[in-house]
């Protein structure tokens, strides 16, 4: 292939290049560069295309709240849109916002696995294993600045993976305006139906608690005996993603979960 | 390996398929067709993999010392699937949720290293460019039939549009929960690779053994 | 004999350089149907017998019988229970449709005591899918007999009955065309038809139904062919609840037996499904090891998660009387897993091959919680493995008789 070279005419690096590439000097000098040359182009790839990354994982969290919210148009500005948002970490327990968090970095799926900050359920019914002490909710406030919604995340085990969402719960404390989960694997066809807009329409206007204050909201085949008003249809053969996604609502909404953040809701305190 | 430039970019399209002909790179087929658009993506991404890793690895053929050729070929592959999912993630984010895992696989894509170790080794860098694009084409020619096939029928829609309305959003189509599974892409390619055999008997390898039949006297 | 020599002066047009020379596999199976097929074995080895295909194929649907004749009348009483819980009455609420106009036209009643009123009703529910699985099957068949050159076989017979009785009653006819048409080509033809098949053709078309469709082939709506009417069947209510809450819906294990409860036409009845084993057995179609390696199996294993016992798991505590009598187990034991083609073909091997099945359908219906019916998948993944099975007991063989000749 290579034609005969005359080696005396040419330079040191032409008669590098001409030699047999099985010696071991070669060997190791081709080995050192094509790896220097490859991790050269793909560190700068990676530096360059970082912030637009970053940027696409914030942009697509921030969709889903919208989403939920539903001030979601493909046409708005996202940030822009999601300006009307105020992140804050709640401290489960108490109920009340804490500060000891800044929550545009706080992690509260990595934070339940943190000892410090979450414990491990002994009663488990969303499948979950542990569950983080502080979660970042987003309050949404109208044009006059008062609360209008809040957003909650929430996630429990279907069939066959965990599904994270968020609840948009309005003013209230009480009445649902909607529910989106953003990630799950459950099958196509069935379980994955909790993505059908036709499904997740039936969350807004429903009630979480009575007016006794217990919790009713309830997602199965048949209405419970509170009313239609606490009753979300269930995922036609979809069984156990349909009881996955109805313990894992009854978790956080209860007294594992949201509670006592709604029940000051609900007296209006925020 | 007097071939045209023509016959280097139109040969693997179907006369020699490196799915149904050679069956190379099934798994990813099987993982991404469920959507077209995913598959769509993933098939530029096998193009750009195999033309450019082809191409590189020609233009190195004479230097690349043999005791360590796997490994220099699989560094430059690895380096331009990098490349790739960090592309993807940055532009095409909502895909790349999806693809993210199966775009890393291309790395042990045979289709990739077959084209590396076969022709490009041994042949020019426009040739090897060309052979890379060509079988990137036929890669993504049959990544295409099964993904209309399976998204089509599967959740009555194309690239996301729907064409079949179906039962749960109000329509009449009752969609086929199988085609979205990831064996059912085992049983098209099946059918496919039968079709194409039926077509061009000359696919059929020989048998590995013959069943005895007792003659009719 | 005017049909015999009807058939003899059409003869040539159908063999070789015949008006319609391509169309003989379908002379040849109406012809062999009727009568018993003149061809003879003319060269080395003669084998003796007097069980060919044919009569192996007509002996198992004979031993459907009981099964598909108690499949319908539970389909029957069944609907008519539903209906007279809903109290709809004659061309009211669901009590509408052709089915019900025609048993209105013939005065038979819709009153779930009646025993002929419900097997006229559920015979006008087997027979809509029946026909349909003939007819689409058979029209595969002929195209790959006619495209082949080989013979249609009897074997189809078999396989659209196994496949109708394994359905449930309310299943849309277009739905049973596709399985049927999936099963009979990819289950059978592209291995090269009957006898080299390595999966059982009518479940390989019921689990294209049960992935493709899951709404319409599982869960509570689908059993009782109903509008409006849901039952889940026992299997069902015991994955959900434990085997003790069916007491609780009035199910007892006699019932299940006798198979007045909820499933695909032909599977409720043990005690039908009884007499057919009987009959396989007599006339040894049917192997026995089979029989016996399945229910080892399956009773080994359901005694073992007996005593491991779980507290979030009701099926764990499942005894084998009851995983016997509900769902597939006793339908696929006695005519699934014995099918001589799919199944292992060593006498040692048909042991491993039974309990193998026994083991996964125990296995599949206490673990997996999406599938609380096992049997189809568990003689699918047999099938799988008989071959392999055979191979080691082939190997097995030869070593020791290596040995012994050292």
């Amino acid at each position: 292939m290579s034609e005969p070279m005359n080696a005396e005419n040419k330079g040191a690096i032409a008669r590098f290049l001409a030699a047999p590439p099985d010696t071991v000097s070669k060997t190791l000098f081709v080995a050192i560069a094509v790896c220097l040359v490859a991790s050269m182009i793909v560190s700068t790839a990676a530096v360059i295309l970082r912030p637009t990354q970053e940027a696409n994982k914030l942009r697509d969290k921030q969709i889903n709240i919208l989403q939920v919210a539903g001030l979601y148009d493909p046409a708005i500005d996202i940030s822009d849109a999601f300006e009307a948002f105020e992140p804050r970490v709640l401290d489960l327990e108490s109920g009340e916002f804490t500060d000891a968090f800044d929550p545009a970095t706080f992690d509260d799926i990595a934070a339940a696995d943190d000892p410090e900050l979450s414990r491990a359920l002994e009663d488990d019914p969303a499948s979950i294993g542990r569950q983080s002490r502080f979660r970042t909710v987003y309050l949404l406030r109208d044009d006059a600045g008062a609360l209008d919604k809040v957003i909650l995340p929430l996630h429990g085990y279907g069939l066959w993976s965990t599904l994270y969402g968020f609840i948009a719960v309005e003013k209230n404390g009480n009445d649902i305006f909607g529910l989106q989960f953003y990630s799950h694997a459950e099958t196509p066809g069935l379980g994955a139906e909790v993505d059908n807009p036709r499904w997740k329409s039936q969350w807004n206007g429903k009630r979480l608690r009575d007016e006794a204050g217990t919790l009713q909201i309830t997602v199965a085949k048949t209405a419970p005996p509170a009313g239609a008003d606490y009753h979300i249809d269930a995922l036609a053969g979809a069984t156990l993603t349909t009881a996955g996604v109805d313990n894992l609502v009854k978790f956080w909404m209860g007294e594992e979960g949201y509670a006592r953040f709604l029940d000051k809701l609900q007296a209006g305190e925020f | 390996m007097a071939q045209t430039k023509r016959e280097l970019l139109v040969d693997p399209l179907f006369d020699n398929n490196p799915i149904t002909l050679q069956v190379l790179g099934v798994c990813s087929a099987l993982a991404v067709t469920s959507s077209l658009k995913v598959a769509f993506v993933m098939s530029l991404a096998v193009i750009f993999v195999t033309s450019f890793s082809s191409m590189f690895i020609s233009i190195l053929r004479n230097q690349i010392p043999s005791s360590i050729r796997i490994i220099v070929q699989m560094v430059i592959i690895a380096s331009l699937v990098i490349l790739v999912d960090q592309i993807l993630k940055a532009y095409a984010f909502e895909i790349s949720k999806t693809l993210s895992v199966f775009v890393g696989l291309i790395i042990t894509n045979c289709i990739v290293m077959g084209r590396a170790e076969a022709f490009a080794m041994s042949n020019p860098p426009v040739a090897s460019f060309l052979d890379g694009i060509g079988n990137g084409l036929g890669y993504g020619v049959i990544l295409m039939i099964v993904g209309v096939i399976r998204e089509l029928f599967g959740s009555g829609s194309l690239f996301g549009i729907t064409i079949l309305e179906t039962v749960n959003n109000g329509g009449w189509y009752v969609p086929n929960g199988m085609l979205l599974l990831p064996p059912s892409a085992f049983f098209i390619i099946g059918l496919l690779i039968w079709g194409f055999r039926t077509l061009k008997p000359e696919h059929v390898e020989a048998r590995d053994f013959k069943i005895q039949t007792v003659e009719e006297h | 004999m005017g049909l015999r020599s009807f058939f003899d002066r059409i003869e040539p047009n159908f063999t070789k350089g015949g008006k319609f020379e391509k169309l003989f596999p379908v002379y040849e199976m109406v012809e062999s149907f009727l009568y018993t097929p003149k061809a003879v074995t003319s060269v080395a080895p003669h084998a003796r017998s007097y069980v060919d295909m044919k009569r192996i194929m007509t002996y198992v649907v004979i031993a459907t019988i009981p099964s598909i004749l108690w499949g319908m009348i539970n389909t029957g009483f069944q609907a008519n229970s539903a209906l007279a819980m809903m109290g709809d009455a004659i061309g009211t609420g669901a009590a509408t449709g052709w089915r019900i106009a025609i048993l209105d036209l013939f005065g038979i009643s819709l009153d779930p005591a009646s025993y002929f009123g419900n097997f006229a009703h559920g015979f006008l529910y087997f027979l809509p899918i029946y026909l349909t699985t003939l007819v689409v099957g058979g029209i595969w068949e002929v195209i790959f007999a006619t495209v082949r050159g080989h013979e249609v076989n009897e074997g189809f017979l078999v396989t659209s009955m196994l496949y109708t009785l394994i359905l449930p009653a309310s299943a849309p006819l277009w739905q049973v065309a596709l399985g049927i048409s999936f099963g009979v080509v990819i289950g059978k033809e592209v291995f090269g038809g009957t006898g080299k098949n390595f999966l059982n053709p009518a479940l390989v078309g019921r689990a294209f139904l049960y992935f493709a469709y899951p709404a319409s082939m599982s869960g509570d709506a689908v059993w009782t062919p109903v509008d409006g009417f849901s039952g889940a069947t026992a299997l069902g209510v015991s994955a959900a609840e434990g085997v003790q809450a069916l007491a609780g819906r009035g199910i007892t294990w006699m019932d299940a037996f006798l198979g007045t409860i909820q499933g695909s036409f032909g599977e409720t009845s043990t005690l039908a499904i009884a007499l057919g084993l009987v009959f396989l057995l007599v006339t040894k179609i049917a192997n026995w090891r089979l029989i016996v390696g399945c229910m080892a199996g399956m009773m080994a294993f359901s005694g073992l998660l007996n005593l491991i016992g779980s507290d979030t798991n009701p099926m764990f505590a499942m005894p084998w009387y009851w995983h016997l009598v509900l769902g597939g187990y006793a339908f696929g034991l006695v005519f699934m897993v014995t099918e001589p083609v799919s199944a292992s073909h060593t006498n040692t091997g048909r042991y491993i091959y039974g309990a193998l099945i026994g083991v996964m359908v125990v296995l599949i219906r206490v673990v997996n919680p999406a599938f609380p019916e096992g049997m189809m998948l568990a003689i699918l993944f047999g099938n799988v493995f008989a071959p392999l099975i055979d191979h080691f007991v082939v190997q097995a063989n030869i070593k020791r008789r290596a040995r012994r000749h050292v």
